[in-house]
């Protein structure tokens, strides 16, 4: 009796996890709840609205960029043979790829900003993997717009979003495969993109609710457009200086068709409100959250 | 006279083939879970969705991180195919007597002298469930996206999968079948029970250190409170294992049946422990590297290598201690009876 209560128990063991191996394939992690609040007064600009203008700095001694041994895929060495990292691009005192955005405040009219709901665009935001790198290395969309990911190398990638409130997916992308379509359901700054066939390939999504934000360019300059009136927390990241890099914030008044300031520093001596980690939801533009599985 | 020769010469020609492919499945093992921890220092593990296939390929193109992910299951797969052969030989004569009693031949009823005892042939099913498990939790944690329980219990089954092999060749060797010298246990604790208690606690060392690295990847820094609970860990099983081969060696320095696999056992706790400070100071500095460096890859690897064997070589000397200790198992005593022609 026990010998064959044993044996059904094995039995049962092997045949659950079969069961469970295959009912958990990337179809159910892909996907994506979505954004459950649409409620809320539908953004219409006004022929008023501003900028936000400034440049990121970067101050001190900024790191050498770090040579990439690409020996593991022979083909990421013959398209891009100065392969290196991309996390301090600094040009001048100047620092690239910071995601600046608005996180909170009130327009003019005495509305918070968090209050309003703003249409998905309906064109697709470009994510490239060229020269065994994503192309660009920071990027920003709205709340369920679409990112169309190519793979421009003649070898497989495969793409692996890690975020902490989207669900997580992993594809792989041969090399001439169509491109690749993604959204992401809820506001996330900033969603890390890894390919687990070259390891050093790193890229961050900035997924917010509303248009207002912008990655700083090569220059360190970035410009917010259409934003309304009112005055703004503007929150500038930078994937350095913590495990999920550093958000720094400031106040800024956007007035009609005018422009707000807001320049910021990393680097050594920056000061300002700096926060590590803020790889995060943004707390006044937060949806309640569904757990994920 | 000479039939019972050419019985006991039969006898061992068998055991000794059986101990060498033991002794194989055992070695293959060994370097599947450095395989394995290849995977993971890579970070390799979801190079690929698929599985079983990789980019539905049976031998796909193995380059990148898809060269440690794809390597590994191969070797797994080698490893599979070796337990499943380890087994048919365990069961080969109980096969052969099936197949007599189906064609109404005679002699399906009489045991081959030298036939693996039942609980032996059991351990090696044992061992070919543990593979096979094994190998639908790696399907699991590519699945699921590397969840830290699944990529734990797989890292942890691949270590007691290998205990086990290791307990077949143990089982299986001659020094183990031969041994006949009974020693009884000396003083008021008994090496038996701290041998026990030491295999205990490397499996639980073993457990936290497997958390410990799939919580998180190259990139990231390690959890302090697992890093700080697997050096506690780690200085507990120096003391036990020291404790074990301080009383072996006192108590019966003259058996080396006992005495060499505890000093083994030691040495490699000294190398363990020097691999482990080597392998935190690489992967502290880890994060802030461009990709997984050859010396943080080499080293936790050769961590997770060492870690297994000195698990292999403690379950070596439990075993051995359980035998030399006490009465031989009826397995034995009836086999040598067997080979006599008794």
């Amino acid at each position: 009796m026990f010998k064959q209560m044993k044996g059904w128990f094995a039995l049962t063991v092997i045949l659950s996890l079969l069961a469970l191996g295959s009912s958990c394939g990337n179809k159910a992690t892909n996907e994506a709840t979505p954004e459950t609040a649409t409620t809320g007064t539908p953004f219409t600009p006004t022929g008023k609205e501003g900028t936000v203008t400034g440049v990121i700095a970067y101050t001190g001694a900024a790191p050498a960029p770090k040579k990439i041994d690409s020996s593991a895929d022979p083909v990421c060495g013959q398209s891009n043979p100065n392969l290196s990292t991309e996390d301090t691009v600094v040009k001048d005192g100047k620092l690239a790829n910071a995601f600046v955005y608005v996180k909170d405040g009130t327009t003019a009219d005495g509305k918070k900003i968090a209050d309003y709901t703003f249409a998905t665009p309906t064109d697709a935001v470009a994510l490239d993997q060229k020269g065994c790198h994503y192309v660009p290395h920071v990027l920003g969309v709205q709340v369920n717009q679409k990112v169309k990911i190519t793979n421009s190398d003649p070898t497989q990638h495969n793409i692996h979003p890690t975020p902490k409130s989207n669900p997580e997916w992993n594809q792989t992308q041969p090399n001439g495969a169509p491109p690749i379509e993604k959204t992401f359901a809820r506001a996330e700054v900033l969603v890390p993109v890894k390919c687990n066939q070259h390891p050093w390939m790193k890229s961050y999504i900035g997924v917010v609710k509303h248009p207002f934000f912008a990655v700083s360019a090569e220059d360190g300059t970035f410009t917010i457009k259409g934003v309304p009136a009112g005055t703004y927390t503007v929150a500038a990241w930078f994937e350095k200086g913590g495990p999920n890099g550093t958000e720094k914030t400031m106040q800024v008044t956007v007035p009609a068709s005018g422009s707000g300031k807001a320049d910021f520093a990393f680097g050594e001596a920056a000061t300002a409100t700096s926060r590590p980690g803020g790889l995060q939801m943004m707390p006044a533009i937060e949806v309640p959250m569904i757990a994920r599985h | 006279m000479s039939s019972i020769k050419n019985r006991k010469s039969a006898i061992k020609n068998m055991q000794r083939g059986l101990h060498r492919f033991a002794l194989l499945v055992a070695g293959a093992t060994f370097f599947l879970i450095i395989a394995g921890a290849l995977v993971t220092s890579h970070d390799a593990g979801l190079a690929t969705e698929d599985w079983p296939l990789s980019n539905g390929q049976v031998f796909p193109e193995m380059v990148g991180n898809l060269f440690w992910e794809h390597g590994h299951r191969m070797v797994a797969t080698t490893v599979g195919l070796l337990t499943i052969g380890l087994v048919i030989l365990l069961y080969r004569w109980v096969f052969l007597r099936f197949v007599k009693r189906l064609l109404g031949m005679q002699g399906h009823t009489s045991l081959h002298p030298g036939e693996p005892p039942q609980w032996l042939r059991r351990l090696g099913l044992i061992a070919l469930v543990g593979v096979i498990v094994q190998g639908l939790l790696g399907g699991l944690t590519v699945k699921l996206m590397l969840p830290l329980w699944v990529s734990t219990a797989h890292a942890t089954l691949a270590q007691l999968f290998f205990c086990t092999t290791v307990a077949l060749a143990v089982f299986t060797s001659k020094s183990w079948v031969q041994y006949d010298l009974t020693v009884e246990e000396k003083g008021t604790l008994p090496i038996r029970y701290v041998c026990a208690a030491a295999s205990a606690t490397i499996l639980l060392q073993l457990v936290l250190g497997a958390t410990l690295r799939h919580s998180a990847t190259w990139d990231k820094h390690l959890p302090t409170e697992l890093l700080v609970a697997h050096i506690v860990g780690a200085i507990a099983v120096a003391l036990i294992l020291a404790t074990a081969t301080f009383l072996i060696l006192r108590r019966h320095p003259e058996v080396k049946f006992l005495t060499r696999p505890a000093t083994i056992a030691m040495a490699l706790v000294g190398l363990q422990l020097l691999l482990g400070v080597a392998a935190y100071l690489t992967r502290l500095k880890s994060p802030d590297d461009p990709q997984p460096l050859h010396p943080m890859v080499g080293i936790t690897v050769a961590h997770v290598a060492c870690g297994a064997l000195v698990f292999a070589t403690t379950i070596v000397m439990t075993l051995r201690a359980s035998r030399a200790l006490r009465s031989a198992p009826s397995w034995v005593t009836g086999e040598v009876a067997a080979s006599r022609g008794i």
